[in-house]
């Protein structure tokens, strides 16, 4: 079978991208395969093509709903209507008339949340699953850097689902989340296909200035020398708002806030706006990106130093995906480190917090079987977050641990947070390295991954003497002022009416 | 001046210090209590219920301290409030929005839903794209698209200049209304629409202002559809099948099952395990809302005359008032007589 021609027939593309290929022809050789493809490559495409050559059902478990969203649109984008997301954003009434209609769907999107759900497990195991799919696949481990519980469960499931063909994906996974994923999903023979994380056409840049003020000028500095589209990433959704709105007023560029405090719709437009060229520069947190196709992001700005190399890997990867030249700068003030630091021990309940917990369960909250009764007040009262409220829900609710007894549980959840939280300020103490480097920092991240760099790359980073006046644009005019007003009507008539077909 | 500061003058004015100011704030948003329901009806305000859901308590408070500053109100303890002299005159020489119609419309933003995703398909269809991703992402809203398509007998490609023209049409005699506050806001093919923050900075406007201006415009449209439906063969459909406003809370609907049973109302609160005061909350939602709903065995004819004739020589709503000059009757009985009597003005 020629591959090539399929992909023509069925997405219109003439030619596959790093690793498609390979990963394609294991799962059609009908081989247990983990591929680790880099960001932007169209890892997606990995068992959309199978999915439509093999008879069955695919099953993709995706950790994040939005996400799921996305992906389910860009299919019937193609034309595929025969998707659905398992979530929790159907109604209990859609969530039925689904179920009893799953042999309908080819591809099937569903969290690891709704796969605990008994009956619904029931309902897949009447399938003929032909491939299973794990994107995100990190998540597994809890070496990851984005570990969820619910991911550690996957390998029993799939048993249950009688074995069926597995293509795990991850895009960034040291070889120690590699053997975890392996290991954990249980499969004996499985093909590996690590294409290089390394993307040449993405430039390292790294600044230092004394002070955030510095660096809002810098910001501006290099929004106006360099050529857009770009994203500039912070930390916190206030520093994201204030840059959009100076961008915005001194007319430097047309720029947006994008973060997840922000509504639903608000969010679609100015994603959907910035994909269609009606934005220049987007100044976001770490929730914009996710599904985002837009081939010519030319720059990547980091406000904020991330919390850990894969997340930084994550978000410059938007960068140049039509394969040009593109810039990653990173600006770093001293103490930056100090934001990361703060973010990750919030993300964590602290042991307060569940000394608390217990007395209080103690007291009043004890089910007839003594395991601890976990509700919403106490939540509430204890001033947990839900990620927080999560990680001590897993624990109580686990049933290997409820039998033992209070005391016992306590310290498991405080030595799981103990050292959670030294993992990750292992990551960001290793991103900070990064940022101090003195040595290449292509060769620093591949030698992170366990790669080796095989040739020197052109533009490779300021340590190897980059220039950032490479990075220039060069048109000279300004985007914001040239456009011409159009008023109401005329702008009605454009979007409504075809003047080409009319004539 | 906002206009949104006009508006909470006037419910100011119209509360006349028997309510606090957040009873406005709740109006405004739409709440769907007892309270607030009765409070748009007691007090003529129902045209303002829900104009502006996304208005956040902390907004709210900048606007009605603001309004402190510049002397407009002046507060009379517990927070209430009243008009000062120059409120009134502000009052007096502004004109109120003037299509808004809050508790009629109550499905606005659904059709604001179904004419954006209407003229994105539309746009799509004149440019002959079949690949684009629908800016609206409620099912329902797409299973309405569906069906007017379905129904629609006209040339889809044609679909474009219909919808254009109608607009156009609509929009032709509009007094004091700026439709760029709504069409600015539209997607369409390779074009997409400007949220509610840019169209406001676009068009200069103070972002209240915004929201309250784009509210009135879909009232506009909505009158001006139902007015006319003939000439409006495209746009009639944004309105059809609109859910007609349920007036009454989820927890009121149970409590009248009950009551249409024949449990007298201390039963129902026994049953139900709410407060007797929470079924007598229902019960002025029932004489607000149900047309024809008696209050005779709750109040006797004559005691329902004393309570009008006293509000009407006391000029007041305010129950405490009342019930001083009349210590026969029991709150619970004041409320039901003034529920019923409703919008019918009293002087």
């Amino acid at each position: 079978m020629e591959l090539e021609s399929e992909l023509k027939k069925y997405f219109g593309y003439d030619s596959f991208k790093t690793g498609q290929k390979d990963v394609i022809t294991s799962i059609l050789a009908g081989r247990h395969t983990l591929a680790m493809l880099p960001t932007g490559t169209g890892k997606s495409l990995c068992y959309q093509l199978p999915g439509l050559l093999l008879k069955g059902q695919i099953l993709i478990i995706s950790p994040l709903l939005s996400l799921m969203q996305d992906q389910v649109e860009q299919f019937k984008k193609f034309g595929e209507k025969r998707v659905i997301a398992l979530n929790s954003f159907l109604t209990v009434a859609e969530r039925k008339k689904v179920l009893c209609n799953l042999s309908k769907y080819k591809f099937i999107f569903i969290s690891p949340e709704m796969l605990s759900v008994h009956f619904i497990l029931t309902n897949l195991q009447e399938l003929n699953i032909s491939l299973f799919v794990v994107d995100e696949a990190h998540c597994i481990s809890q070496w990851g850097y984005d570990f969820r519980p619910d991911y550690s469960k996957l390998g029993g499931i799939r048993k249950q689902l009688g074995n069926p063909l597995t293509l795990a994906l991850t895009a960034t996974a040291t070889r120690k989340v590699r053997d975890d994923i392996i290991r954990s999903l249980d499969l004996d023979k499985i093909v590996k296909i690590d294409s290089t994380i390394d993307r040449p056409n993405i430039g390292f840049y790294v600044e230092k200035l004394p002070d955030y003020r510095n660096k809002q000028y810098r910001v501006i500095e290099l929004v106006t020398r360099l050529e857009q589209p770009g994203i500039i990433y912070f930390s916190s959704k206030k520093s994201a708002e204030q840059m959009a709105s100076l961008l915005m007023d001194k007319q430097i560029c047309r720029a947006m806030a994008y973060h997840g405090g922000m509504d639903q719709n608000s969010r679609i437009l100015i994603q959907q706006q910035f994909i269609h060229g009606q934005l220049d520069v987007i100044c976001a947190t770490s929730a914009f990106g996710m599904g985002i196709n837009k081939e010519n992001i030319r720059f990547i700005i980091h406000y904020h130093m991330p919390m850990q190399i894969e997340s930084y890997l994550q978000e410059i990867g938007r960068a140049g995906r039509d394969g040009l030249p593109s810039i990653a700068i990173l600006l770093y003030s001293p103490g930056d480190e100090q934001l990361p630091i703060q973010l990750a021990e919030s993300e964590l309940p602290s042991e307060q917090q569940i000394d608390w917990l217990f007395k209080k369960a103690n007291q009043q909250h004890t089910l007839p079987d003594g395991r601890m009764n976990l509700n919403k007040e106490l939540m509430t009262l204890g001033g947990f977050t839900d990620i927080q409220w999560r990680i001590v829900e897993e624990f109580v609710g686990n049933p290997a641990l409820v039998t033992r007894n209070p005391e016992r549980l306590q310290e498991i959840i405080n030595d799981f947070i103990k050292e959670r939280l030294l993992f990750k300020k292992t990551n960001i103490f290793r991103m900070k390295k990064w940022v101090e480097s003195t040595l290449c920092r292509r060769a620093f991240i591949f030698d992170y991954f366990d790669e080796k760099m095989l040739e020197q790359t052109p533009s490779c980073c300021d340590i190897c003497g980059l220039q950032l006046d490479d990075y220039q644009t060069t048109s000279k005019v300004s985007t914001v002022k040239n456009t011409a007003e159009e008023n109401w009507q005329e702008y009605l008539a454009k979007i409504l009416i075809n003047c080409e077909l009319r004539e | 001046m906002l206009q949104i500061e006009l508006i909470i003058l006037y419910c100011l004015k119209q509360l006349n210090n028997e309510r606090t100011i957040y009873s406005i704030f709740h109006l405004l948003n739409g709440k769907k209590s007892s309270q607030t329901l009765q409070d748009a009806h007691l007090f003529s305000l129902k045209r303002f219920f829900g104009i502006y859901e996304p208005l956040t308590r902390e907004s709210f408070d900048k606007i009605t301290e603001s309004m402190v500053e510049k002397n407009w109100i002046v507060t009379c303890g517990d927070q209430r409030y009243q008009l000062t002299p120059s409120g009134k005159t502000l009052l007096e020489n502004n004109k109120l929005p003037n299509y808004i119609n809050g508790w009629d419309y109550q499905f606005t933003s659904l059709v604001w839903e179904r004419l954006s995703l209407l003229v994105q398909v539309a746009s799509n269809f004149v440019f002959e794209e079949a690949k684009y991703i629908p800016i609206q992402k409620d099912k329902d809203v797409h299973l309405w698209l569906k069906s007017f398509l379905r129904d629609f007998n006209g040339q889809r490609k044609e679909m474009g200049n219909i919808v254009y023209s109608e607009l156009i049409e609509c929009f032709k005699e509009a007094i004091g209304i700026n439709p760029s506050l709504l069409v600015f806001r539209l997607t369409g093919y390779q074009q997409i629409g400007l949220t509610p923050f840019q169209t406001a900075k676009k068009v200069n406007m103070d972002i209240h202002d915004y929201q309250i201006g784009f509210l009135n415009i879909l009232h506009y449209l909505i009158q001006k559809i139902k007015q006319n439906p003939s000439q409006f063969r495209i746009l009639v459909f944004l309105i059809r099948d609109v859910n007609v406003a349920d007036d009454l809370t989820l927890s009121s609907r149970r409590t009248r099952e009950f009551l249409n049973e024949g449990y007298p109302l201390e039963m129902i609160a026994k049953l139900r395990h709410l407060k007797l005061s929470t079924i007598e909350d229902h019960l002025v939602e029932f004489a607000l809302n149900i047309n024809g709903f008696s209050i005779d065995a709750y109040v006797d004819k004559e005691l329902q005359v004393k309570i009008l004739g006293i509000s009407r020589q006391l000029a007041t709503r305010q129950l405490k008032l009342i019930r001083e000059n009349l210590k026969t009757a029991t709150y619970f009985q004041i409320r039901l007589v003034l529920a019923k009597s409703g919008d019918k003005k009293w002087n």
